[in-house]
């Protein structure tokens, strides 16, 4: 019997081994095939010494090698584990403020892409002259109207002045324009030869000589205008083209984003003093003057009236207008917002953190600077974010100056600064205080109809097993606001059920 | 310091009948009565956390006895750590499995 028992069973047990072993990752068959059949070798032998082979012994021998199968099956599982990622940790503070750095970096990117963010970022592009102010009739510093003629800007400039030691003029008409085979009608603007000069406007390109010289006069193109009408093409300089009944030499283009004074014209024309007095006599222009010392002491505020001695219309005001809060860049903007937004915070949420003293169970000094370091740190990429993302959104498509663009950087860095902070302490609430996860799986506990016999809400739990958050529904007395429960560590066993076997 | 692994009764006893002396897995199977279904996977994710270390007999050895080779099992200086953390999770367990009875046999 024991010879035949064992040449049915002997296969059998080896050939489950063999088909279980397949299970096996291949890398850990060999070593783990070896391992079975020496074990399998000795179960036998240990069987054998107990009184040869009978039925029983054939049974547990088979049974030996059935557990091989699980054994095979436990090890592939771990293999398969063992390649898949690590599982996310939701909500990890490190995740929050690595989100918030790759926002910023996409906004600075764009920044640095779009030209009229980094025209306006580059202050030193638009700067002019300090002491240059308008003149006008209208003593608002917010809308500069042309209400200057041509001839009292030859007067005032041929007259001896205390206040002023320069004047320049410059006024827009529209004309049509003659490019080749093509017409068009430009907004054209006809200065003074020393405007640019007076406002300290350091462009790239010579004017060439006067047209008191008999030159052929000097335009100037808009950058809007040269990409629109020559294609951006770079040879441009130089080139005739005719406005109006006269034909101009190109000397160059406006540097992207240069001029903020009033206007968007698409072309400069530095004409003759006398040439500008030929206009209309109902023709009015933008006076540009600069401040001699003694003006500039009398010069306070936005706006300053001025006396004319002798004047044609007594019944007319001229006022000294400084354009100042056209050369701010976009960091006093921003920074005004900002101040708007921290001021206008606890009237859209909250500020407390949801602390309470009702646990003895409190993180330890070092826990808490870092839960001030991240909130800090929320608040600061908030606010970049929002610097950058403002410039974006409102310098878009704007190639000159616009009052409208810089209103609605205005309002975006607002926005954005409010609503930002407003997530950062509505994140930083929810945010466990000893491991600054987010509490998660909500529980509604309570009734709302028993609300004057208990406690009402939500309850939230932090998978680290350190804190459980309460959220009353119903503010009350005695529960108007979130508490931190902290548990102690006889509770951490429920939350390491990774470390049990 | 590093956290020590709580133990399921199995595993514990696994360490344990190691402890004792029976180092290799059907010594184990026979001290526990445990199957080998339950007591070779045990021993991989003891051995996966470091709690225990294998290793194979000589070969030379193995020939003398007219025998294949065993894999053996013993402690880490982490098992050891935590089979006694596992001794007072589970007071039973030394008077289940004692050192006596692997070094009678």
């Amino acid at each position: 019997m024991k010879p035949s028992y064992d040449r049915a069973f002997r296969p059998l047990q080896n050939g489950m081994i063999c088909a279980a072993s397949f299970l096996v990752p291949s890398g850990q068959r060999s070593e783990w095939r070896h391992e079975w059949n020496a074990e399998l070798w000795h179960v036998r032998h240990s069987l054998c010494e107990c009184g040869g082979l009978p039925w029983p012994a054939q049974r547990q021998i088979t049974a030996f090698c059935l557990g091989s199968l699980r054994d095979a099956m436990c090890l592939r599982r771990e293999s398969r584990r063992a390649q898949q990622p690590e599982p996310r940790i939701s909500g990890a503070a490190e995740q929050c403020i690595l989100r918030l750095c790759t926002l910023l970096l996409v906004c600075v990117v764009l920044a640095s892409l779009l030209p009229g963010v980094q025209t306006v970022r580059d202050p030193a592009r638009f700067q002019v002259n300090p002491g240059v102010i308008f003149i006008q009739t209208s003593p608002s510093a917010d809308q500069f109207s042309p209400s200057i003629s041509p001839t009292l800007f030859l007067d005032w400039k041929n007259t001896r002045q205390r206040y002023f030691d320069e004047f320049a003029f410059y006024r827009t008409v529209s004309e049509p324009a003659s490019l080749s085979a093509r017409r068009a009608r430009w907004s054209v603007t006809h200065a003074s030869p020393n405007l640019f000069s007076l406002l300290g406007l350091q462009l790239p390109f010579d004017l060439g000589g006067s047209a008191d010289d008999g030159a052929t006069p000097a335009v100037i193109l808009s950058y809007d205008s040269w990409r629109r009408e020559f294609a951006s093409d770079p040879g441009v300089a130089g080139r005739l083209i005719r406005i109006g009944d006269r034909a101009v030499r190109i000397a160059g283009v406006m540097p992207y984003g240069m001029w903020r004074l009033p206007g968007t014209p698409d072309a400069w024309l530095l004409e003759p003093e006398s040439r500008l007095a030929d206009a209309s006599p109902g023709a009015r222009g933008y006076l540009v003057a600069h401040l001699s010392p003694l003006g500039q002491s009398w010069m306070n505020g936005p706006s300053v009236p001025i006396t004319v001695r002798g004047a044609e219309d007594p019944d007319v005001e001229f006022y000294a207008v400084s354009f100042a809060d056209r050369l701010r860049g976009p960091g006093g903007i921003f920074t005004f917002a900002f101040l708007l937004a921290l001021l206008a915070l606890p009237a859209v949420t909250s500020v407390t953190m949801g602390e309470s003293n009702y646990s003895s169970h409190r993180p330890s000094r070092k826990r808490t600077l870092l839960r001030w370091a991240f909130l800090l740190a929320k608040f600061v990429l908030v606010a970049a974010i929002g610097y950058f993302a403002s410039l974006d959104l409102a310098w878009w498509s704007s190639s000159n100056y616009s009052p409208l663009a810089e209103f609605a950087q205005l309002v975006w860095a607002f926005a954005m600064c409010l609503f930002g902070f407003r997530w950062a302490l509505a994140d930083q609430r929810q945010r466990c205080p000893v491991c600054l996860r987010c509490v998660t799986h909500p529980a509604q506990v309570g009734l709302a109809s028993r609300t004057f016999l208990g406690w009402n809400g939500t309850e939230m739990m932090c998978m680290g097993g350190h804190t459980l958050l309460h959220v009353p529904s119903l503010p009350t007395s005695w529960f108007s606001g979130q508490r931190w429960l902290y548990l102690d560590s006889s509770w951490e066993f429920l939350f390491a059920d990774s470390c049990l076997y | 310091m590093p956290q020590e692994a709580r133990l399921s009764h199995t595993a514990a006893m696994i360490l344990q009948a190691i402890s004792a002396g029976y180092v290799y897995g059907f010594s184990i199977m026979e001290m526990t009565g445990l199957p080998s279904g339950t007591v070779y996977p045990a021993m991989r994710r003891l051995e996966r956390d470091d709690l225990i270390r294998s290793q194979w007999e000589k070969q030379s050895i193995a020939d003398a006895e007219q025998r294949p080779p065993r894999k053996y099992y013993r402690l880490t200086a982490d098992g050891k750590a935590t089979l006694e953390a596992s001794r007072k999770r589970y007071p039973l367990l030394e008077r289940l499995i004692s050192a006596q009875e692997a070094n009678s046999l």
